[in-house]
């Protein structure tokens, strides 16, 4: 994963990728449009590229400006990447039910989801599924589901072992407004027991 | 069939950024998408001008350029559709601003009396071709390749050449942009850029230079203020533009004309003048030389792309080699004039193109040594993925035939 992600242990150390010497990281970020699916994407590839590395960020969309279908593919290398397109990814971030269902078999590594959204998770590799009760939080300790991404983004940054302090360096650089709000909210998923637990 | 180790394969890239990239060191690293990169390569370019009409996903370019040319005392103009922007645009240009306008297939569409006013008149312009999957509006959010053909025969009633370049990376959608307002200044006529929507709306790591007013290697505006206005029956290059303004008499028409401008109905003057169009492009092809090949050399089978497909393409050729097959990779840059010479190796070639009827692959059947191994692997709405590629080079290789895979065309005929 060279200091993207962390070569083994976390979520970076995915088993069974099909093409070997894999040197990129990948990462899929899927939810409905208003979620902060691209800002969270965004804000990873910013921070990746302040640590010298090469990024690309595919990202799809319905027609809706909210509650359409959102995904941001994510890949990041030391060097130049030549498909930006995630086959096989290393982090799968599920924000609704329809996103798990549609993207969970381009996944070979940790499968990131919000509870609330993904009710229900295939049964085949409970190890690999990391509950991060990003929309429960956002509610209870900010009132407003909105940080839901940068819950998820701060569990996503210690589950894979990347630097925090420039993750949130990015954050800052990338969202323009309430940077106290959102420091919090990443602190917030930095800090969940179950994320701790399974870094 | 013996197995090739990926790091000793050469890679290959003629284009003129590959010279300016070493140059240019100061600056900055941005996560930015590509219609953000042709802006900025525009601007880079000495674009002070920009009028169209927004589509997808070629919006964010006319988005960027409201912001980006009045910062730069241009001028953004809102058309009231993309016929009338180009023509602004061309009115732009022949006003002695470089200019540019943006769109994507049912605009471009629209665009075909302008292209010929351009075209004829030799007004430097540079355009924007977001190709989506079509037939006409298609799927907006969805890349396709459509246009191939279309950007050659940009307008009506033959007697021309065009320049059409391609890029595949957000980075270097920069640095062409740069080079496509080089060329329309030397060769007097548009230059089509025909990108996607992959390119344009993806993200990805982009290095800006500091100093734009730095670059020597952008060819700056110049004034032709005197006759000739029309060098006809020549092929000379680096003829200053035509500038209308008080004073100059530049006539342009959209008539066959004399050296004057005038309209007249002449076959020698006809013939003068479609010397001139045709022949400023085919006897300067070497300046438009533009491509990327990987392990040529000693490939058994060839994989032929651009654009984004071009990307995950290139990665199935390094998968096909990792399983032993001696694949190699020709990325056209420059789409037209279309180079016939990355063809003469007698091999087979398999072209992967974001359509399901097949363009690229028939110019690459009349320019290769045997039409009969040229294979095709049409896909729509969606990039190539490495497996595909890897399983259809792998195919070819061993048995002389692509595997029967889902959402892949494969017939020409």
């Amino acid at each position: 994963m060279a200091g993207a992600l962390r070569a083994s242990g976390g979520v970076g150390g995915h088993v069974g990728a099909p093409h070997e010497n894999k040197t990129r990281t990948e990462i899929l970020i899927s939810g409905f449009g208003g979620q902060g699916v691209v800002r969270m994407g965004q804000i990873l590839g910013m921070c990746a590229i302040k640590q010298g590395h090469r990024v690309t960020m595919l990202k799809s969309h319905g027609t809706e400006t909210r509650g359409g279908y959102v995904r941001a593919q994510l890949v990041i290398s030391p060097d130049y990447v030549d498909s930006p397109v995630v086959e096989n990814a290393d982090v799968f971030v599920a924000f609704s039910a329809p996103a798990y269902k549609k993207f969970f078999d381009l996944c070979r590594g940790h499968v990131l989801y919000d509870p609330e959204m993904v009710e229900q998770i295939r049964p085949d590799a409970p190890e690999r599924h990391v509950a991060v009760p990003a929309t429960q939080l956002a509610k209870e300790r900010f009132n407003n589901v909105l940080f839901a991404n940068m819950i998820m983004l701060g569990a996503l940054t210690r589950l894979a072992g990347m630097d925090y302090t420039a993750m949130k360096a990015a954050m800052v650089e990338v969202i323009p407004r309430f940077h106290e709000q959102n420091l919090n909210a990443m602190e917030a998923g930095y800090t969940l027991p179950d994320v701790v637990a399974r870094s | 069939m013996a197995t090739v180790a990926t790091d000793r394969i050469q890679e290959i890239l003629i284009a003129p950024w590959a010279e300016w990239a070493k140059r240019a060191t100061r600056g900055k690293r941005l996560l930015e998408a590509g219609t953000f990169a042709m802006t900025e390569g525009a601007i880079a370019g000495g674009c002070r001008c920009f009028a169209g009409y927004p589509i997808t996903p070629a919006t964010d370019i006319a988005e960027y350029m409201s912001k980006r040319l009045p910062q730069v005392d241009g001028y953004y103009l809102q058309a009231e559709d993309e016929l009338a922007g180009m023509h602004m645009c061309a009115g732009a240009s022949l006003g002695g601003l470089k200019a540019m306008t943006a769109t994507s297939g049912p605009g471009y569409t629209l665009m075909h009396d302008a292209y010929g006013w351009a075209v004829t008149n030799e007004i430097p312009l540079v355009v924007v071709d977001a190709m989506r999957v079509g037939p006409i509006s298609g799927i907006t959010g969805a890349p396709g390749q459509g246009e191939f053909y279309v950007a050659r025969y940009c307008t009506h009633g033959g007697n021309f050449e065009t320049i059409v370049l391609s890029p595949s990376s957000v980075q270097e959608a920069f640095w062409l942009t740069i080079d496509a307002f080089n060329l329309a200044e030397r060769f007097r006529t548009p230059v089509t850029i025909l990108t996607d929507q992959v390119i344009s709306d993806m993200w990805e790591d982009l290095f800006i230079p500091d100093d734009y007013d730095a670059l020597d290697f952008v060819v700056p505006r110049r004034h032709n203020l005197t006759m000739p206005f029309h060098p006809t029956n020549s092929a000379e290059l680096d003829v200053a533009p035509n500038i209308i303004g008080r004073g100059t008499g530049v006539c342009v028409s959209a008539y066959t004309h004399t050296e004057e401008g005038y309209d007249i109905e002449d076959m020698e003057a006809h013939w003068a003048q479609t010397y001139r169009l045709v022949n400023k492009i085919r006897h300067h092809r070497d300046e438009l030389t533009r491509y990327e090949t990987v392990g040529v050399e000693d490939a058994e089978v060839i994989a032929v792309a651009y654009g984004a497909n071009a990307r995950t393409v290139k990665t199935g050729v390094l998968e096909a080699r990792r399983r032993g097959v001696r694949a190699g990779f020709i990325r056209l840059i420059t789409l037209w004039p279309f180079l016939d010479e990355l063809f003469e190796r007698d091999v087979p070639y398999v072209v992967c193109e974001l359509n399901y009827d097949g363009q690229l692959v028939r110019e690459v059947m009349r320019a290769a040594a045997d039409k009969r191994k040229v294979h095709f692997m049409g896909k729509s709405a969606e990039l190539h993925t490495v497996t595909e590629v890897a399983a259809g080079l792998e195919g070819v290789a061993r048995s002389g035939a692509l595997p029967k895979l889902p959402y892949i065309w494969t017939e020409v005929r």
